[in-house]
This record gives structure tokens, C-alpha cells and sequence, in this order.
């Protein structure tokens, strides 16, 4: 017994040092961007003596943080809007419909999910420009959509397949019109696998880097995670500054975590074990 | 019948479209400019058949550099990701208190996007190692980070390892928990120690989390772009430029050869399909034996 609660009290140091490596990055980026440069350079660890709010406004000055914000917001509820619209209907219908068709359709959808975003991304420039999606924050949105909508189509087909068909049945018995019986019956028995859908997407488009890179060139149109980049190219080695920048940019996403925590973790398992 | 169909159709078009125009048509299209010399800023192009791979693979040193440099990375996140997240998992559900203040602990880097986990990193690396290496005496972390290229390349797996590792924790997680109780009860009571009944009940019963994570990582590991790029655009020179970096470079900031580019990003989808193909194939079969 003693050598098993000795393992034990083991174990609870082992992953008490883990944690303190895992959270060790985050704490002092916080604590910093709070310290003038001049005692950050001298005592990076202790607490700053007085807080520096300056380092906040200044990095809210030179970034456009709040437009950016404002632009990130907006793409990301357009685009999980659509994704959630888009899928939710697509993958109601392909797994009521059994057939060849609506087969060879899911399995398109599926397929290229294993299409790497770096073996298109050249192509997508050429394309977006054509349609004059470039440059625009309702263009990328639209450019989320269509790339986000297999995986969620798949999280929503194989939903669907748990929701019993009487439902539907007797609605569509009492002359109920097939897109009214979509959005008044299925849609809210949705609920659980839409919270999670969500969220994967949202967590995919906020911290997003590559694809506003390739498709926005105007300041004004830029998402947070852009100014960021821009602000570390332009101002390096001045950290307070850079430090507040990215303490701004990382507080949604773990306000979000402390809300949603358990969704995102049931979210992740249920995504990877059914794909 | 007639009916079927266009109730089909109405509710998959506005998704099929929008995925057909940002997915398909580039797909295709990037296979298509492989086989061209089209430069992105000239309107027309021709047909070169298969120079552009045999360019990419005969005559462009950096590209075969990206690719093994890319490939040590690959190996490295693979076994390293896997093994610490499995044995984080493992200790985790080892423990009666606190389970859900640790898994709180490790998942929260994956929040943080892999850009501004680079950058908080930069930080690390440039500023706050080298002065815990004076107060501590721990010189070791006094390195440069991203001017050696072989500290880089673990500065670059560093960062990948810290923001990915909760990930991949979640999954063996959910999976070691699907393991029933009974079982594994069953075999310490029979005698069977705690290792002895972990190697021999519990990890056979959750091979399908390794082949999930494995496939995960595997693909992640080739497609990393973010770490590198924040961390150390490549450098020093381009000692760790991985390949979609290359292609990034190739396409975008050198000399916009994209019918060029194309060829490489193809070539970059081979490797992954070939890659993934093989791991789960053969995780597969094992899953079945077990």
C-alpha cells in the first residue's frame, strides 16, 4: 500500500513539472507585458514593480488591434455561419437519401479532406482573384466556407444517422414543406453536433495564419493574427510592446477556452475517432 | 423520384458549390500548372511535360534540402508528440485528484494559434533562457535558439511539441477511458502488476488512438509552416526551410514561379498521401490482430 501511494505522489511531481514547462511560456509572456523594457531586461522573472498599462495602449495604437479584432470577428461568424448552414443541410439530405448519387457526392466531400492546404493554395490565389474574392474580409469568409465544409459534413452525416426518420415522416404527413421540416425539426436536434462543429471552426479560422496572409494585402482589412505578424516584423526587440500585442491576440481564444472547455475537448475526441 | 433528386440537389448545392470552387477547381488546377512555366504575372504559358519535376528533384538543391530537413522533423514529432501525450494521458488516469486541472493545463497551448506560439517562443528563446541560464547556472539554455542550425531545429520542435502535444493527450485520453474499469481490475488481481497490466490490456485496447494520432501528427508534421516561418523564416540562410516554406517562397516571394511552384506543392501531396497511406494501412492490420 505504502509503495503505491508513494508511486503515486510520483506520478502527481512527474506532471507537476510537466505543467509548470506547459505553462511556464504563457505566465512570463503575460507578466512581462506588464514590465518596462529596462526591468524586463533585468529581472524577467519577478513580478513588475509598477504595471504598465502604456505597453498595452501603444500596442493597440500601432496595430489597429480593435479594427483587426472587429475584421476577425466578422470573418469568423461568417464563416462558421455558413459552414454550420451549408454542412448542416448537406449532410442532413446526402444521409436521408441513400443512393449512388448522394454516395459518390459524401465521398467527394470526404476525400479531400486529404488534400493539403499548401497543394492548393497557389491555385486558390489564381481563383479568388478571378472572382474578386481577394482583398476583402467577406471574401475570405467565403473562401472559409468552401473549405471547411467537408469535414463538417461529415461530423453532421454521421449525426444524422442517430436522429429517427418518424419524426420527418409525420411532419411531412401534416404537409409540412421539406425545407420547413429541415429548419423547424432537425435543425435544433442539430444543437449538440452544431456546438461542436463550431467550435473546431472557429478554433481553425481564428488562429488562421497562412490563408489572410495569402489573401489580404490592405492594413485595414487585416486580422488580428496579421497585425500581430506585422507589428513583430516591424518593431522586433521592442517587447513590451510585442508582448501585449500577442497577450491581446491569445485572450479571446482562452476566454472561449474557460467557457467551453468541455465541448472543445469532447469536440476533438469525437472529431479524431470518427475521422 | 424527380422530386428525390432535386430535394437533393437544393440542399447540397450551396455547399457543393462553395466547396467546388475553393477545393476542386485548385486541386485540379495545381496538377494542371505542374506540367506549365506560367509565372503568375504573364498571361500565357506553355506545356514543359515533366520539367518542372525533374527540375524539382535533379536540380534544386534547396527543394532536396526542405525535404530532408522536413522529413528529420517528421520523424521527430511523430515519436516524440506521441510519446509524451501518451504518457501525459497515462499519468493523468493514473491519478484520483486533480485530472481535470492537468488536462486543463497541457491542452491550453493548443488554443494559442502556432504563429504567436512562435512568437511567445522567440521570447523565450532570445530573452528569458538566457537569463534563467545566468541565475541558474544552467548553460545549456544559453544556446542560439534560431542562429545554430541544429539548436533551431529543436527550437522549431520545441515549439511544435508545446503546442501540439494537449492535442494528441485529449484523444489518448478519451481513449484510456474507454478501456473498461473491469478489465483492467481483473488483471491486477490476478497478480499482474500496474506496468505489466498497461502493456498488456490497456495499450492493445487503444490501438485505434494510436493509428488517429499517429495519422495526426504525420500529417501535421509535414504540412508545418507556422512554427518555422514565425520562428526562423528558415534560417539561418535556409537550414531549415521545410517544404511548404519552399513552395511558399518559390510561389509568392522569389520569383513567382508558380507552373514551378505547382510541381513542388504536387510533389509535396504525394509524399503525404504515400506517407499516410503506409502508416495506416499498417496500423490497421495491427488493430485487427489486436
Amino acid at each position: 500500500m505504502r509503495t503505491a501511494r508513494l508511486g503515486s505522489s510520483v506520478i502527481t511531481i512527474v506532471l507537476s513539472l510537466f505543467a509548470i514547462v506547459s505553462f511556464f511560456p504563457l505566465y512570463v509572456t503575460v507578466l512581462n507585458s506588464f514590465k518596462t523594457e529596462k526591468e524586463m531586461f533585468s529581472s524577467i522573472l519577478s513580478l513588475p514593480s509598477t504595471l504598465q498599462i502604456e505597453n498595452y495602449s501603444q500596442a493597440l495604437q500601432k496595430t489597429q488591434l480593435l479594427s483587426s479584432l472587429g475584421n476577425t470577428v466578422i470573418v469568423s461568424v461568417l464563416g462558421i455561419a455558413g459552414i454550420l448552414l451549408f454542412a448542416a443541410m448537406a449532410g442532413y439530405k446526402l444521409s436521408r437519401t441513400p443512393g449512388k448519387l448522394s454516395n459518390f457526392i459524401f465521398f467527394l466531400f470526404i476525400a479531400s479532406m486529404l488534400v493539403p492546404f499548401h497543394s492548393i493554395m497557389i491555385p486558390l490565389v489564381k481563383t479568388t482573384k478571378t472572382l474578386s474574392l481577394q482583398g476583402s474580409i467577406y471574401g475570405l469568409a467565403v473562401i472559409y466556407i468552401g473549405l471547411g465544409v467537408n469535414m463538417a459534413i461529415f461530423l453532421f452525416h454521421g449525426f444524422v444517422k442517430s436522429i429517427p426518420r418518424e419524426l420527418e415522416e409525420s411532419a411531412s404527413m401534416d404537409g409540412c414543406g421539406q425545407f420547413r421540416t429541415f429548419t423547424t425539426i432537425i435543425l435544433p436536434l442539430l444543437l449538440p453536433i452544431t456546438v461542436t462543429v463550431g467550435i473546431l471552426k472557429f478554433l481553425w479560422i481564428w488562429n488562421d495564419f497562412l490563408l489572410p496572409l495569402l489573401m489580404i494585402q490592405d492594413t485595414n482589412d487585416y486580422t488580428l493574427i496579421l497585425s500581430t505578424n506585422k507589428l513583430f516584423g516591424e518593431y522586433t526587440k521592442e517587447w513590451s510592446l510585442i508582448l501585449a500585442a500577442l497577450v491581446l491576440t491569445a485572450i479571446p481564444v482562452v476566454i472561449i477556452y474557460a467557457i467551453f472547455q468541455k465541448f472543445i475537448v469532447a469536440g476533438i475526441a469525437e472529431g479524431a475517432v470518427k475521422g | 423520384m424527380k422530386n428525390k433528386y432535386l430535394a437533393l440537389l437544393a440542399f447540397v448545392a450551396p455547399a457543393f458549390i462553395a466547396y467546388f470552387v475553393m477545393l476542386v477547381i485548385p486541386t485540379l488546377g495545381g496538377f494542371y500548372y505542374s506540367f506549365t512555366d506560367w509565372n503568375g504575372l504573364a498571361k500565357s504559358y506553355h506545356f514543359i511535360g515533366l520539367d518542372n519535376f525533374v527540375e524539382a528533384v535533379t536540380d534544386d538543391p534547396d527543394f532536396i534540402h526542405s525535404i530532408s530537413f522536413t522529413l528529420k522533423h517528421v520523424i521527430f514529432m511523430v515519436i516524440a508528440q506521441n510519446v509524451i501525450a501518451l504518457l501525459l494521458a497515462i499519468l493523468i488516469e493514473s491519478q484520483r485528484k486533480m485530472k481535470g486541472f492537468f488536462r486543463t493545463i497541457f491542452f491550453m497551448p493548443n488554443m494559442v494559434s502556432l504563429i504567436i506560439s512562435s512568437f511567445i517562443w522567440t521570447f523565450m528563446f532570445s530573452q528569458v533562457l538566457p537569463q534563467l541560464a545566468v541565475k541558474t547556472g544552467w548553460l545549456f539554455l544559453n544556446q542560439e535558439w534560431s542562429g545554430n542550425p541544429k539548436a533551431a531545429f529543436f527550437s522549431i520542435a520545441i515549439v511544435s511539441l508545446w503546442q501540439g502535444v494537449g492535442y494528441m493527450m485529449i484523444i489518448y485520453l478519451a481513449a484510456l477511458q474507454g478501456v473498461p474499469q473491469s478489465l483492467r481490475e481483473a488483471a491486477i488481481i490476478d497478480g499482474a502488476s500496474p506496468v505489466k497490466s498497461l502493456v498488456h490490456i490497456t495499450l492493445p485496447m487503444i490501438t485505434h488512438a494510436f493509428t488517429i494520432c499517429f495519422f495526426l501528427t504525420l500529417n501535421s508534421a509535414f504540412k508545418v509552416f507556422d512554427v518555422v516561418y514565425g520562428l526562423t523564416g528558415g534560417g539561418p540562410g535556409r537550414e531549415t526551410q521545410v517544404i511548404t516554406l519552399n513552395i511558399f517562397e518559390e510561389a509568392f516571394s522569389n520569383n513567382f514561379r508558380y507552373g514551378y511552384a505547382s510541381a513542388k506543392s504536387v510533389l509535396l501531396f504525394a509524399m503525404i498521401m504515400l506517407f499516410t497511406f503506409v502508416q495506416v494501412f499498417v496500423m490497421k492490420k495491427r488493430e485487427v490482430e489486436a
